[in-house]
């Protein structure tokens, strides 16, 4: 067997250009040291990772590196990695990388994420693998910089395509990827021309979907390892409900993929209590919320927009400040506001003046008095985060703000704060990995974000790998308002609280109806009636109820490593 | 690479490149860098680059170095060193650009008898196997440039002898019978041949898998009429994903002028 043997001669060139000058000639001391280095940097075998040494602050759990030298080793680098949520599967793609940069056979990287994964993916590779991806702002950086994090939309398009398609990747990795099911699309199309010499296809949910889109992905992956289009659907039926009917197929499809099960991977998790708190409003506070509650009938002074007064109404549930805050803005935008439209703001004002208190604060009050512990605050409302700031003050509890728009730097800060000196971490946002609170397990949800996904993100900060306590959850809520409706009738009722990470992720998915909160805008705002509101409530939990059922039919027959 | 060696080699390399030692402890490092030293490693172009415009006074950085963060003082702030930190490889990277080329003599006890010093050639190179996955090997060969003697591990003996970079008094060299580029056509030579007598089972299953793949791609668009392109993308990336190659590359190399017991 002859392989071909190139031997570099760049160097001969200099060296005899060297002697025929006399030199210059370099240090003896440096000449060992190179050699030195080099024998450090060899790596005499195939196999073995390599990554874990070059990562002495990073402690990656069994199965993840488990899954990089499966991915290496058995699945020459294109893999699809499915594991379920919270397992790390960015962990796993950060190694496989590190471990082709550091054998050098990879360079040039190509990472594409969800737009508003950018930072993110960029932030931690940085710090957590020391590779220098760069998000792509600029269209230079396709050409100058070796790894590039963007998302798809924007690789997708002209200019950065062209380029794009110039430029020789070494690694294609690909987030979220079952947005790639539908092969007619145009990110399919675009993925499928990139050349993939290895490949990272990265999603929480491949399996519950139908064959046809196992196919679609596979086939970007790797064409041909589930046949061509044609000899596949003769086999299989197109739109078979899953692989469940075929050990032949799930054995094909678990050679290009891992999907790590939170139960394999031995990591004992931690219990949610959930605890309801019913609020009462006071007499002024119950004023507020029923005048905006009414301004539905008499919807044309603000042309109608059910979204305006049903989030005025979320507001009033949560403090006054937020309401006056949404108020002033709405006056302030309105271009030539009429007569009518002032004296209505006006009036709306006054009744925010006329709240002294707020019922919920006092009752946070009282509940972070009795946790003496740290507690976590989640607020909707900057106004209601300002307020709970100066209002916990006053009662001489420390307290830190938190909010995703904060850089980087004073994240860590702020985490850093709420560990060593501050009670109370009180947050606006959930979003943004990378701040982990496992050092706390008290979580007060002062008013409840209508997409439930936000909500697992919430509880996700706390209740994640390294927590060691079991985590308590109190949901506020005001008896008689929109707020009681969805604690009632949506989270109690699909036990939202109590699920284990990921399975949300999974129903949510496999419901495929769109964006909730758009639901809960229609069903809140446009129906007539409590009856109606009540009804259209009861279908979307059932729905979300039947997901699950369906879901734990599924759970031991889906293609993992079962 | 262990925290202590990392020290070490650290200090060696600054020593080596003329910048002063500030301090110095077990835990950390702080070094004076050279106007040489800061150009080569702190990344500044627009800042000498106006200096020398402008004529200003150059200021060199500081640079302090932790390479253990626990025995450090609090007040100490720098870059915590370790072996997978992007300024270490930085140093690795420049430490092997600074020293490509070397000559040598050996520093003999001869006293004031006269001393003929023979040439040799030594080549530092390292040997990849390259398919989907990658090995190594690390290779140091000696030539004589009179005789043509080749030695293997020829760097780990240069260590046990005394080399400086001006000839002796009473020394003379002796000029090569083989020039220099032929030497290096020799070695070249030698490798290959001790590269085709290897194990190359690795490059046959690379090639294997290879196939395995080419024929599933061939069959999936086996009933696409066009769309040739993504065929041939497809094909590309094939290749350079598993066909075996084995690349000499070299880390340096040089000449050496040693007495005639030096190697034996």
């Amino acid at each position: 067997m002859t392989v071909e043997i190139e031997f570099d001669s760049s160097w001969q060139d200099e060296f005899l250009q060297r002697i025929h000058q006399d030199g210059p000639w370099g240090n003896w001391e440096l000449v060992r040291l190179a050699i030195e280095v080099e024998k450090h940097l060899v790596i005499p075998e195939f196999e073995g990772l390599q990554a874990p040494k070059h990562l002495p602050n990073l402690t990656p759990l069994p199965h993840q590196l488990e899954t990089a030298k499966q991915v290496i080793e058995n699945m020459n680098g294109k893999a699809i990695l499915a594991d379920e949520v919270g397992l790390g599967k960015t962990i796993e793609a950060g190694l496989i990388l590190k471990e082709y940069m550091i054998r050098g056979l990879v360079k040039k990287v190509l990472i594409l994420v969800p737009a508003s994964l950018v930072t993110q993916w960029s932030m931690e590779l940085n710090s957590k693998f020391y590779i220098p991806a760069v998000s792509q702002k600029k269209s230079y950086v396709w050409e100058q910089c070796d790894v590039v994090v963007s998302s798809i939309d924007t690789a997708k398009r002209n200019p950065h395509r062209d380029i794009i398609f110039r430029q020789n990747y070494d690694l294609i990795i690909i987030d979220e990827a079952h947005k790639l099911k539908n092969n007619k699309t145009k990110n399919y199309e675009f993925v499928q021309n990139l050349k993939k010499k290895f490949c990272l296809l990265l999603t929480a949910t491949p399996i519950q979907n139908r064959i046809e889109e196992i196919f679609n992905l596979v086939s970007l992956l790797k064409p041909g390892h589930l046949g061509s289009q044609t000899a596949f659907y003769e086999k299989y039926k197109k739109d078979s409900r899953s692989l469940n009917d075929n050990e032949h197929l799930k054995e094909l499809v678990n050679k290009v993929m891992v999907r790590n099960r939170r139960a394999d991977t031995g990591i004992e998790w931690t219990k949610r209590h959930v605890e309801t708190i019913p609020i009462d409003f006071s007499d002024t506070e119950r004023e507020l919320y029923e005048t905006i509650y009414n301004l539905k009938n008499e919807s044309d002074w603000i042309q109608g927009s059910s979204f305006s007064v049903m989030t005025l109404q979320r507001e009033a549930c949560s403090s006054r400040e937020a309401v006056y805050y949404t108020l002033r803005n709405m006056l302030q935008k309105k271009e030539n506001p009429t007569q009518a439209f002032k004296d209505q703001i006006e009036s709306l004002m006054k009744k925010v003046e006329a709240v002294q208190t707020n019922s919920k604060a006092k009752k946070a009050l009282e509940l972070i008095q009795q946790i003496n512990d740290k507690v976590i605050i989640f607020t909707e409302y900057r106004a209601t985060q300002l307020f709970l700031q100066w209002f916990l003050k006053q009662h001489g509890i420390t307290s830190v703000p938190f909010r995703g728009g904060f850089k980087r730097g004073k994240k860590d800060w702020m985490r850093e704060l709420f560990q060593k000196r501050a009670q109370v971490l009180i947050a606006t946002e959930a979003g943004g990995e990378g701040i982990n609170l496992q050092f706390c397990h008290h979580i007060i949800n002062f008013d409840l974000p209508w997409n439930p996904m936000r909500l697992e993100q919430r509880i996700g900060r706390v209740h994640r790998l390294g927590q060691e306590q079991d985590v308590k959850i109190y949901n506020f809520a005001i008896k008689n308002t929109v707020e009681e409706h969805i604690l009632k009738l949506l989270y109690e009722k699909i036990d939202l609280f109590e699920k284990v990470i990921g399975e949300l992720d999974d129903i949510l998915t496999k419901l495929e109806f769109g964006n909730m909160e758009d639901h809960l805008i229609d069903i809140f705002g446009a129906s007539s009636s409590e009856g109606e509101m009540r009804i259209k409530m009861e279908n979307l939990s059932s729905m979300i109820e039947f997901a699950q059922s369906m879901k734990k039919g599924e759970t031991h027959a889906a293609a993992g490593n079962s | 690479m262990q925290q202590q060696e990392i020290h070490n080699f650290l200090l060696k390399y600054f020593q080596a490149n003329d910048c002063p030692i500030l301090e110095n402890h077990s835990g950390y490092m702080t070094v004076q860098l050279t106007i040489e030293m800061d150009k080569e490693l702190m990344n500044r172009p627009f800042y000498w680059h106006y200096l020398e415009k402008t004529g200003g006074i150059p200021n060199p950085a500081k640079l302090t170095l932790i390479t253990d963060p626990n025995s450090v003082p609090e007040d100490i702030k720098g870059e915590i060193i370790h072996f997978g930190s992007p300024r270490l490889h930085q140093i690795f990277a420049s430490t092997k650009n600074l020293a490509r080329y070397i000559r040598l003599y050996e520093n003999h006890e001869n006293g004031s008898r006269k001393t003929p010093l023979l040439p040799w050639l030594c080549l530092n190179v390292k040997i990849s196997y390259q398919c989907d996955r990658k090995r190594d090997v690390f290779k140091s060969i000696g030539l004589q440039l009179i005789n043509g003697q080749m030695v293997e591990n020829f760097h780990e003996r240069l260590l046990n002898i005394s080399l400086t970079p001006k000839i002796p008094d009473y020394s003379f060299t002796l000029s090569p019978l083989v020039k220099p580029k032929s030497g290096i056509l020799r070695i070249e030579n030698y490798l290959k041949s001790s590269i085709y007598q290897d194990d190359h089972s690795w490059a046959e299953e690379a090639r294997k898998r290879w196939e395995k793949d080419l024929r599933l791609l061939e069959h999936f668009y086996e009933d696409i009429e066009e769309g040739n392109e993504a065929y041939e993308t497809e094909k590309k990336a094939l290749q350079e994903q598993y066909e075996p190659k084995i690349k000499i590359s070299f880390i340096n190399g040089g000449l050496f002028y040693l007495t005639e017991k030096a190697i034996v």
